[in-house]
């Protein structure tokens, strides 16, 4: 959190870099820039000629009453305006999602979902999230929909159209648990041509599903007739029943037919022909009725059959006439292949857009990758990325696709958001000699992204080298260039190179449009979440938080999402480095909670806020809690390796690990291993400064290690070598030296540790612990009491029970015989929940202050006690004498400070010695 | 593999272009596209867009390996005129 004195520092980083400061947005899932994006939400409008056919309208109110509602048929089947029409005739609320093949990733699905039951007038609570991952969704945020539809008084009618597009079966298994959990809540109807993979006989058993099939949707004799008299066609029953056999009730067909007829001289004669004819039905029609149309609306059918959605501007970019509005309004209302959305927004009818792109193939062959990009190059005009970046690789046109991608200022797509997948996905189809400084720079991103540092290195070198020169370059393209800079900077430990990266950011910036920064948040976001990654690293604590206050403080979009976790968990970082157990925890559990709303893959993403956890219990004995922790934050196999910057290896991250790895071995009493889980805190290559913090912790153990072993004088040389700039080696090197009886250097170390106000009990109460056992050696067992309580009082709001456990069997002695002495240490017991078989833990009739190490022996006798063993017993398997056996039960028993075997054998457990 | 897949009604030159990958011979009634498919999601990826030009698929089968090419094909269109006299 920023604290008062920060704020200017906050406020010149982000002015400098763009953000506007405006208030948080709420978590969006709005994947930003598609203008058609809301298209997808509307219930499709009725043409004119639609016939509502009342068997089907009443075999479809069926579906209030089941959960499931499957309608299911062939492309032209007249599903989509079927449930559309009766749609308009709930009562209750009514979210649409027409599915695209973009929706092939649980996150991206989901965020789409989630914002159709809005738009539908669902009012999701804002607590609900969404996920921030285009490849996965927390299982959470599927509980959270489920209960809350399962909660509403009216339930929401969720239709989700062209289903066949989605062919995931992870997504398939995910609305089938909404759809169970949701209850009465939630009324699914699914329209799709192909079958879905629900465990549909399980509806079926239980009667809870609604079924519209093929068969079912196929006209009758009756409605054929209905329908070809809207069309102006009035046929006898025979001549109907022919159409009808020929097209086998087929929607789509019966209207291409009347279509075509009605523009024949002699409809009825026209029809007789057709139903004689061999052809496949929808082909040969949409040819007839193509064929009767001007040659420009021919031309423009065919051009236009490239698209998915268009406006008649675009389809005269394609064309280059400019009738289309004209053209597109005839056909809209005459009913064929147009479909109007909404905007001036409109669609061909998904069969007819594929017939006409085999025609287009073969009237024109190659123009296809013309008008590919001729649209991309509107699109990126238009300011529509998305689409223009599909066009750009549907033409091949990879140079113009990389500078579209970077012009836009959208490089950070590649690292985070739900586009992250779909773009990397993309630009791998990108050949490897697209020339062009862009395309260098997606390669280099996209090897940045993949925590590939040297490949994104050198790429960054090659996009240097092109000719043209730097300054020559758009300005976005100079920025991107810069955060990638960052980046590499970040991976590679190089805090020198980010700031000159950033201050270039800076004197850039002021030449970009206030609304291009603003249109990209995960921009800045993602440049001073690396520059505060590497400013932690390298130890310049306060400009670290500055920058990752300000990240934090982005405007909050699924792309921001993870970046705030991030940064979140860093904060937390810092603080337990500064020693402040409790404020670190919070803001641990804070970025937790921003990865669960957001459905944020755990780890790596979360993983530093688990690191802090992990230290924190460690710090306060809690040892099982620690190691829960420690393993949450460790990547899980099979995690999806897609890109996102929160998934390179980062060096802070890495060593963070290895430090609280070494210091929970540590505290077992693990001391080798400890030693060994440090070698990754200080990585010998592949960063260029070292951290002092990752040193200093490191040396820390290993000094601690020493002294366990009874070298205090190598612990104290190790510690001195830098004991001016870390008080946590002043304070421990001071501690050495006392072992070594050296009290005058002790307290010589003390003062000069550089102890500031900004330092936490973590660090403060390890020094007053050090003053209490001088005091004590020197005798003046008043003062050193003194400075015990005081040690005390300051550890006991954090929980901070570690250096009291590490100091030795001294302050056991200092503080008196057992509980009811001193109420304000009986905190200092370790919290032990409940043993293995559940139940609440006996509570310990003493505290667990202080162990002195069991001697080997020690331990061999405590081992065998605890199997009830006799004292003849102990000393029969050790091959030792009875009075041995006695010898070490007494120092047992002292270092335990209990005075029987019971009450040895519990403490020992306590303690997990045993 | 080799496959072969019966599309119900003639198939214009416009749609059998669809298929470039395909051999195709127009019979009575019915059209038969043929020819080697790579693996499962090709023969996938067929079905899908047989459907999404509003085709109806009548018959698919896998069709025993031959070396000989031309031979093959003339098989076809022995077979399929003895289905359609079948019919």
């Amino acid at each position: 959190m920023a604290r008062p004195e920060r704020t200017v520092a906050v406020n010149t980083v982000t002015d400098t870099l763009g953000d506007d400061g405006r208030e948080r947005s709420a978590p969006g899932v709005d994947p930003a820039g598609d203008p058609f994006l809301h298209t997808r939400f509307v219930v499709p409008a009725r043409p004119a000629t639609f016939l509502r056919r009342r068997r089907l309208v009443g075999h479809l109110n069926q579906a209030l009453s089941t959960s499931l509602t499957l309608v299911d048929g062939p492309a032209g089947a007249g599903k989509t305006l079927l449930v559309a029409d009766w749609a308009t005739t709930l009562r209750g609320p009514v979210a649409w999602l027409t599915a695209e093949g973009t929706d092939r990733t649980p996150g991206v699905f989901w965020a789409y979902v989630l914002q159709a039951l809005r738009f539908g007038g669902t009012g999701l609570p804002p607590g609900i999230g969404g996920p921030a991952d285009a490849g996965r969704v927390d299982h959470t945020l599927l509980v959270r929909l489920a209960e809350h539809l399962s909660e509403r008084d009216r339930p929401v009618t969720l239709v989700l159209d062209e289903f066949e597009r989605v062919r995931s079966g992870e997504i398939a298994d995910q609305v089938q648990f909404v759809l169970q959990h949701a209850g009465p809540g939630l009324r699914l109807v699914l329209v799709t041509r192909t079958e879905p993979l629900l465990p549909l006989h399980r509806y079926r058993a239980a009667g809870d599903i609604t079924e519209i099939r093929g068969a079912e949707l196929a006209f009758a004799d009756d409605e054929a007739a209905a329908l070809l008299a809207a069309h102006g066609l009035h046929l006898a029953a025979p001549g109907v029943r022919a159409l009808v056999e020929r097209t086998q009730g087929w929607a789509a067909g019966l209207r291409l037919c009347a279509l075509a007829a009605q523009q024949s001289p002699d409809p009825e004669a026209y029809l007789k022909e057709f139903e004689a004819g061999q052809s496949t039905v929808a082909d040969f029609l949409l040819a007839e009725v193509l064929k009767s149309r001007p040659a420009e609306t021919q031309d423009l059918l065919l051009r236009s059959s490239v698209l998915t959605r268009f406006r008649p501007e675009l389809v005269n970019a394609l064309t280059g006439r400019d009738d289309a509005e004209t053209l597109l309004g005839e056909l809209h209302r005459d009913n064929a292949f147009v479909a109007h959305l909404g905007h001036s927004c409109y669609r061909l009818h998904p069969l007819f857009a594929e017939i006409l792109r085999a025609h287009l193939r073969v009237r024109f062959p190659g123009l296809e990758g013309e008008l590919h990009r001729r649209a991309a190059h509107w699109l990126s005009r238009s300011g529509s990325l998305a689409e223009a970046l599909e066009h750009g690789a549907a033409a091949g046109d990879w140079e113009f696709t990389a500078r579209a991608l970077v012009d836009g200022l959208a490089i950070g797509q590649l690292f985070t958001g739900l586009r992250s997948d779909g773009l990397a996905r993309l630009f791998s189809g990108m050949p490897p000699g697209t020339p062009g400084r862009c395309a260098h720079l997606v390669r280099a991103a996209l090897a940045l992204s993949r925590g590939d540092v040297d490949g994104g290195l050198a790429r960054l070198r090659r996009a240097e080298e092109e000719p043209g020169g730097e300054e020559r370059e758009s300005v976005p393209a100079r920025l991107s260039h810069v955060l990638l800079r960052v980046l590499a900077a970040r991976m590679t430990g190089a805090p020198a190179a980010a700031e000159r990266a950033v201050r270039t950011a800076r004197e850039l910036r002021r030449s970009v449009p206030d609304e291009q920064l603003d249109g990209h948040p995960e921009f800045t976001a993602l440049l001073l979440t690396n520059l505060g990654a590497v400013r932690l690293w390298a130890g310049h604590a306060e400009e670290a938080r500055t920058a990752l206050t300000a990240a934090a403080g982005c405007p909050g979009t699924a792309a921001t999402a993870p970046l705030r976790q991030e940064c979140l968990g860093y904060l937390a970082w810092a603080d337990l480095l500064d020693g402040w157990l409790n404020r670190a925890e919070r803001q641990a559990r804070a970025a937790l909670a921003e990865a669960e709303r957001f459905s944020l893959a755990p780890p790596p993403h979360a993983s530093t806020a688990w690191l802090v956890l992990a230290a924190v219990a460690t710090d306060r004995s809690e040892l099982d809690v620690a190691q829960a922790h420690l393993d949450r934050s460790t990547v899980r196999r099979g995690a999806p390796a897609g890109a996102c910057g929160g998934r390179a290896p980062d060096p802070v991250t890495t060593a963070a690990q290895a430090v609280v790895r070494a210091r929970l071995l540590l505290a077992r009493g693990h001391l080798r291993a400890a030693l060994v889980a440090l070698d990754a805190a200080v990585p010998a290559t592949g960063v260029t400064v070292p951290s002092p913090w990752a040193e200093d912790c490191a040396a820390l153990v290993t000094a601690a290690v020493h002294l366990a072993e009874g070298r205090p004088g190598t612990a104290a040389k190790a510690l001195e070598a830098a004991a001016e700039r870390s008080p946590a080696r002043a304070v421990a090197a001071a501690r050495a030296r006392l072992e070594l009886g050296e009290h005058e250097e002790a307290s010589r170390l003390l003062d000069a540790a550089p102890l500031r106000a900004h330092h936490g009990p973590a660090l403060t109460v390890r020094a007053t612990l050090v003053r209490a056992r001088a005091a004590d050696l020197r005798g003046d067992t008043a003062a050193a009491r003194r400075l015990l309580a005081r040690a005390l009082l300051d550890a006991r709001r954090e929980r901070l029970r570690r250096p009291f456990l590490e100091a030795g069997p001294w302050v056991r002695r200092l503080l008196g015989p057992g509980p009811g002495h001193d109420p304000s240490w009986d905190w200092l017991s370790p919290r032990t929940d409940a043993d293995a078989h559940g139940r609440p833990a006996e509570p310990s009739p003493y505290p667990a202050v202080v162990v002195e190490r069991l001697s080997g022996r020690e331990r061999d006798v405590l081992e065998r006690l605890a199997q009830m063993m006799s004292t003849e017993e102990i000393a029969a398997d050790l091959y030792v004498s009875v009075n041995t056996v006695k010898t070490h039960l007494k120092s047992v028993y002292r270092k335990l400070s209990v005075n029987r075997r019971g009450d040895a054998v519990r403490r020992a457990r306590e303690l997990r010695l045993l | 593999m080799r496959y072969e897949i019966r599309i119900e009604g003639h198939m214009s030159r416009m749609l059998t272009e669809a298929f470039p990958e395909l051999d195709h011979v127009v019979m009575s009634h019915q059209t038969v596209l043929f020819g080697p498919v790579v693996d499962e999601a090709h023969l996938y990826g067929l079905l899908a867009r047989c459907q999404s030009l509003g085709l109806h698929v009548v018959e698919m089968r896998r069709m025993p390996e031959r070396g000989d090419e031309t031979h093959e094909t003339g098989t076809h269109e022995t077979r399929g005129r003895g289905d359609a006299a079948g019919s």
